[in-house]
């Protein structure tokens, strides 16, 4: 396995955009850990796996979510439709300060969680991770114009969802 | 419409997300190498299968050697036999080889002699001795003869 400094340094490097990333798609505190920590034992397991790799957050990012696909479809119907309220148990972002900036959040939130899990680990990506659509592509094996439509399906339902409270707050300020 | 949607997209984009559990990095560091230790003593316990193996072989032979030994030996005798059998015996190779010319001429002897006896013509002989045709040679050998 690669020396427990090795493993250290993957974690500080990438646990933080693994946990955000698996948190959205999970849903559940839980299942994220134990999903970050089948990651990182998979890696110091076969530390061949990242041999030749040039973008280890992609291949980290590919590993977490083949994982949490697999979780997603061991889950049954009652898990899926726990899935879709989600957003009222976990929310994938920080509190905020400000109420209204909350409000948004927890409704951000909310429509993240209807959205199916591909656009949602697209979004995701594109959003709070900042990675392009060919890195999006390159991490969860698909074509780079499949990731930008769904990116963009993603986006416009989330904007339908929201647009009255956007709305709102834009007047307000 | 762009602008709206730009605008949304960045404000989207704002927002912070969750920060992964301060104690979790421990817990996970330790997990792993809880694996990679067991992953270790499971590698270590199957060795120790093979030789706990071929030690109850050891000990299943040796308190009898002479026997085993002898049963070694039964084998090795059945399958030099086998062996043998196997390979073509000396009178067959010899009744296969071709004939010497010591015992063709013999047999050639014997055959004049027996039709000397039985007033036979000697077919055998005479087809050796007999003189050839001269017709029979190339043309130009033919040319010789005939001047001579």
């Amino acid at each position: 396995m690669p020396a427990g400094l090795e493993i250290e340094r993957l974690y500080d490097q990438h646990a933080q955009p693994l946990y955000a990333f698996l948190l959205n798609l999970t849903r559940d505190e839980a299942d994220t850990r134990d999903l970050l920590q089948e990651v990182f034992v998979k890696i110091a397991r076969d530390p061949q796996l990242l041999h030749g790799i040039r973008e280890e957050r992609a291949f980290l990012i590919r590993l977490a979510h083949n994982a949490a696909i697999d979780l997603i479809r061991r889950r049954g119907t009652r898990e899926r439709t726990r899935e879709n309220f989600a957003a009222e148990t976990v929310s994938p972002f920080a509190p905020a300060s400000d109420p209204d900036e909350e409000t948004f959040r927890n409704n951000l939130a909310g429509a993240l969680a209807e959205l199916p899990a591909e656009q949602r680990a697209v979004a995701h990506l594109k959003l709070w991770e900042g990675l392009t659509f060919e890195q999006i592509a390159a991490a969860l094996e698909i074509p780079p114009n499949t990731a930008a439509s769904r990116y963009r399906y993603a986006l416009d339902k989330m904007r339908e969802r929201l647009r009255p409270l956007y709305e709102e707050m834009k007047k307000a300020e | 419409m762009n602008d709206e949607k730009e605008q949304f997209e960045q404000r989207l984009r704002h927002q912070t997300v969750k920060q992964v559990p301060a104690g979790w990095r421990a817990e996970i560091l330790a997990a792993v190498a809880d694996d990679a230790r067991n992953q270790r003593s499971e590698t270590i316990r199957k060795m120790t299968l093979a030789e706990a193996l071929m030690r109850r072989v050891r000990e299943l032979l040796w308190p009898h050697p002479a026997a085993w030994a002898g049963l070694a030996a039964v084998w090795l005798f059945v399958f030099g036999i086998n062996f043998s059998m196997r390979e073509e015996s000396p009178a067959l190779a010899i009744k296969t080889s071709p004939p010497s010319p010591e015992e063709v001429s013999e047999l050639r002897q014997q055959h004049r002699l027996y039709a000397e006896l039985v007033g036979m013509p000697d077919t055998v002989t005479r087809d050796v001795k007999r003189p050839r045709d001269p017709l029979s040679k190339p043309r130009s050998e033919r040319a010789e003869i005939l001047a001579a």
